[in-house]
């Protein structure tokens, strides 16, 4: 494992149950500041899906959400994670978004802020 | 048994004052050292309000020569800054627009991601500032990919100074105590 000094600080976003299918929405809406933009990096992710196993993909914008790690899959009835360890160390500066091809899954992520 | 703090420029670890107030300093600007007595200190926190963005930068694309008008001080004040590069371009650092710092005989470092992973208490990206001795920046991306952003965050410390007109680097009537600060370019 690479362990790689804190760049920001670690924050997270609420718990989103997706609210339609096939259609992208804001997961973590990055802070604004007066003089210069954040950057963020996603850390964690938590998702659960109760509504059969669905595909979820994470990544920025939404008409249309440009994914920033390949499109992951939410087992019906298991709860998942995936740590640093797993995930490509993107780092973009825009709010971070969430398309599932079911609704109702549950997402969660954890991200480091990067900036003043 | 208490012994005094061992002040100065560019020392390795978390950045300290480099005097103590009551003390002297000669701040090297326009070729000479010019002598205050240090009256008073605070510090100036690693924040937004003292931070900067260069820009987008296309891949091989380069900022304009920044002026860090952020970091101007007030008359017979200077600054003590170190300074942390947040996104993968590389910093050329000039004081006086067109005089470079960080200077070898042939070429300049710059600084950059890898200088925080190497330097991380920033010792050797340490910068002195007096009054509109401007510092400029310039961000250059050596990368294949184009950069939404290049940011330079800054910290240090204020110093409010009051001259002391009876020495002269010139006349070579000097201070019998007093600390060198390379407050602009060695040209």
């Amino acid at each position: 494992m690479y362990n790689q000094p804190a760049r920001g600080i670690r924050k997270s976003s609420a718990v989103i149950t997706v609210a339609a299918g096939a259609t992208p929405e804001v997961l973590y809406q990055l802070t604004n500041r007066g003089t210069v933009t954040r950057t963020v990096i996603l850390r964690k992710i938590m998702c659960y899906s109760a509504v059969g196993n669905c595909i979820l993909r994470i990544g920025t914008g939404l008409a249309p959400l440009v994914p920033i790690i390949p499109f992951f899959v939410a087992i019906n009835g298991v709860d998942t994670e995936w740590t640093e360890n797993d995930i490509p160390e993107v780092e973009v500066s825009a709010d971070l978004t969430v398309q599932s091809n079911v609704l109702g899954v549950q997402v969660q992520v954890e991200v480091e802020e990067i900036g003043a | 048994m208490p012994t005094l703090p061992q002040l100065h420029t560019y020392k390795a670890g978390p950045i300290e004052q480099i005097v103590m107030p009551g003390e002297n300093v000669g701040l090297w600007i326009n070729k000479v050292y010019e002598f205050y007595k240090v009256v008073f200190i605070e510090t100036i926190t690693r924040s937004d309000p003292v931070s900067v963005n260069l820009g987008a930068l296309a891949a091989g694309g380069q900022s304009a020569i920044t002026q860090m008008t952020m970091l101007q001080m007030p008359d017979q004040e200077f600054a003590q800054v170190r300074s942390e590069v947040l996104d993968d371009v590389d910093i050329a650092v000039y004081q006086g627009r067109a005089d470079q710092r960080h200077k070898l005989h042939n070429r300049a470092a710059t600084l950059g991601r890898m200088t925080s992973l190497f330097d991380p208490c920033a010792h050797q990206t340490e910068l002195f500032e007096f009054e509109d001795n401007f510092i400029f920046l310039q961000a250059t991306n050596n990368t294949d990919y184009p950069l939404t952003v290049a940011r330079v965050v800054f910290w240090g410390y204020r110093y409010v100074c009051e001259p002391l007109t009876e020495y002269s680097w010139s006349a070579k009537r000097l201070p019998e105590y007093w600390t060198r600060v390379p407050a602009t370019a060695h040209l």
